[in-house]
């Protein structure tokens, strides 16, 4: 054969065929991969860790594509040299954990063949065991319930379909059928994954695989997703929408029993007669539906439904309306928040509340994160913060005790230059505002900030929520206990009790100042009240009251 | 040692503690076949008292945490992928665990481990 003219596979010929060469291989494995393509989201919704493997069906799907373009113009007929070649794609475009463990499963099935011509059933299954035993070598503690779990179930059902059937198509139904049982009692193996509702991706990822293989022998369609009955708990309806696409203004989510077993193939072409994003659940024997429909349809899946089965419950929503709703929520307590141009200082602040968000931003911060004492934010939210605004040098105040260390983590993972002003409170975080110049020299403002945040006291004002001892102060779960620089320093059984002391505790004959924010937890009239005996108190300082809107706190002081 | 600090107390977490948690996720991480002493001493010690400590190291300074992994890799496995979620998944650990900021995890591979020769 000459280089150019390359082999091409006939379906029918290889669905009957008793032995797979190279070109065969590499028919089932561009099948394999155009089903994992579709199936792609799928797999990505299955992820329970926020972070170790990214998007698994992303991550598999790329590095079955590297291993397809390795041999995609390779006219290899050796069935063993083809799968080598596969391994190495596979090994050279591995991404992410689930993909090392496929490149890996590829290893062993290419060691199973060595350089044999062709493979029949017995062949692959040999093959398929020693894929299992590599993958295996390549972790000291297997967690089961993975992936590695699912190819072990698959070489060991095909070891035993063996004694039943020679036929390669018969084989690949049975390790089909194996995996598909092994992917759904990963649950039970892993207990994450039961938390979370799902079975494990990258299992459910090699299981498309093997699907994918088997659907072109059948000479099933592999562009078209199938649908697939989900648990009840995987089911995201509440994802929130960006925006309601055309045919899609109501929402409507059934709950029904079905007269006979369900036949799925029929019931989503019905469906997707109707409208999109159709999703389908099962539990306790029970269906639920879900799908976007366009106002004039909004009845239609109901009545189809009530045809085959016992309607229990019906949930529509019009949709349109809830976004409506949406935005204008959005809108109400909008910031203003200064523009920054580039080349000046940005300043992102740490905020409790709206009321605390507001007043910084009267100050002039440029971004805004919402944060305090429960709520600490990551440093990912602090770095998303500031890290799109157009200028290259950034101040962050804090404003807890607590955050100081993510602002500084979040300092130190991006190119700008940031610097953290360590604002333990809000007042101190707002007296160094207030020594901002936008246009300065950098090292100066931040210099001029830090000197600010020593000169004024911040006292906070919030309920024990448990007794404890302190300081040398005895606190009894709901009393009121006053807070002066963040130590403990007083505990009276109301509030203006409490302000008092702690004013007593302050410095207030070097200062001038007392400023207010008050909490959400806290009625207009009772801080009305408690400001009065302030006043009355010390008549000579000047007193000054905001909304805070912070949580927990009835009020955060600033004396200065 | 570190510590996070709230109103009423402060947590200290030991270095062990961490080590402990860096060792276990690092162990389950596909392709990572074993931890390896970072130096001669080490090994010697090792030789001599089971140190689960053996190819960690933890470093701590003002809150923020660095990690060294030594570590023996599956040979035929794609290296930079495997230390990649090795990284990955001993930041998420010890990141979920304490509520520490991770801010390094560098994996030093110090050898890999052919169990079947292509």
């Amino acid at each position: 054969m000459s280089t150019a003219e390359f082999y091409s596979v006939d379906r029918q010929q290889l669905a009957q065929a008793t032995t797979l060469d190279g070109q065969g291989l590499k028919t089932l494995v561009e099948a394999a991969l155009t089903w994992l393509k579709t199936n792609q989201q799928t797999v990505n919704a299955l992820n329970v860790f926020p972070v170790p493997d990214g998007d698994t069906g992303t991550n598999m799907l790329l590095t079955l594509q590297a291993a397809y373009n390795e041999v995609a113009n390779s006219g290899e007929r050796n069935v063993g040299k083809m799968a080598h070649a596969i391994a190495q794609g596979a090994l050279m475009g591995a991404r992410g954990n689930s993909g090392v463990i496929l490149s890996q499963i590829w290893r062993g099935f290419a060691r199973g063949l060595d350089s044999l011509d062709v493979m029949d059933a017995a062949i692959m299954v040999r093959a398929l065991i020693e894929s299992r035993n590599t993958a295996y070598k390549g972790v000291v503690r297997p967690v089961e319930g993975t992936i590695l779990t699912v190819i072990k179930d698959v070489s060991i059902a095909a070891e035993q379909a063996l004694a039943e059937t020679q036929d390669l198509n018969l084989l690949l139904e049975q390790i089909v059928q194996a995996a598909d049982v092994s992917v759904k009692h990963t649950p039970e193996l892993l207990p994450i994954l039961k938390q979370a509702g799902v079975v494990d991706s990258g299992g459910k990822g090699l299981f498309f695989i093997f699907e994918g293989m088997l659907r072109y022998l059948k000479d099933q369609p592999l562009e078209t997703a199938t649908t697939t009955v989900m648990p009840l708990a995987a089911m995201q309806l509440e994802e929130t929408m960006e925006a309601v696409e055309a045919g899609q203004d109501f929402e409507v989510v059934v709950d029904f029993r079905p007269n006979e077993p369900l036949n799925l193939e029929s019931f989503y072409a019905e469906l997707s007669e109707m409208g999109t994003s159709i999703q389908v659940g099962e539990g306790d024997g029970f269906y639920r539906m879900h799908i976007h429909v366009p106002t004039e349809n909004r009845y239609l899946p109901i009545d189809y439904t009530m045809k085959i089965g016992a309607v229990t419950k019906v949930a529509i929503e019009n949709l349109r309306a809830q976004m409506d709703d949406l935005q204008h929520a959005e809108s109400t307590p909008h910031l203003q928040l200064t523009h920054v141009e580039p080349g000046q200082i940005a300043v992102v602040a740490v905020s409790p509340g709206m009321g605390i968000s507001q007043i910084f931003a009267s100050l002039g911060i440029n971004a805004v994160v919402e944060g305090g004492q429960t709520m600490n934010p990551s440093t990912e939210q602090i770095l998303g913060a500031f890290e799109n605004l157009p200028t290259d040098q950034v101040i962050i105040l804090p404003n807890n005790k607590n955050i100081v260390l993510a602002a500084q983590a979040a300092a130190s993972m991006t190119v700008k230059k940031v610097a953290v002003i360590p604002s333990k409170s809000v007042p101190q975080g707002l007296s160094a505002m207030l020594r901002l110049n936008p246009e300065g020299d950098f090292d100066e403002v931040v210099a001029e900030m830090n000197e600010a945040i020593t000169e004024v006291e911040s006292g906070e004002i919030t309920v024990a929520t448990r007794s404890i001892e302190i300081n040398g102060v005895s606190v009894k779960e709901g009393e009121v206990i006053a807070l002066l620089n963040g130590q403990l320093i007083a505990a009276q059984p109301d509030l203006e009790k409490a302000c008092l002391a702690l004013l007593e505790k302050a410095n207030t004959a070097d200062r001038e100042r007392i400023t207010f924010f008050y909490g959400q937890n806290i009625g207009r009239a009772e801080v009305n009240r408690i400001v009065d005996i302030i006043r009355t108190a010390y008549p000579t300082h000047e007193i000054e009251l905001h909304e805070g809107g912070q949580p927990h706190y009835q009020f955060i002081l600033s004396i200065e | 040692m570190s510590e996070p600090t709230n109103p009423f107390g402060t947590i200290f977490i030991s270095k062990r503690a961490i080590t402990t948690i860096a060792a276990q996720s690092a162990l389950e991480s596909y392709g990572v076949v074993g931890l390896a002493a970072k130096n001669l001493a080490d090994s010697l010690a090792q030789a001599l008292v089971k140190d689960p400590a053996l190819g960690v190291t933890v470093h701590y300074d003002g809150g923020q945490v660095q990690i060294d992994l030594y570590l023996i890799i599956e040979y035929g496995l794609r290296v930079t992928t495997v230390a990649n979620s090795v990284i990955e998944s001993v930041r998420y650990h010890i990141e979920k665990a304490t509520g520490l900021v991770v801010k390094q995890v560098n994996v030093h591979v110090r050898g890999l481990r052919i169990s079947n020769p292509d």
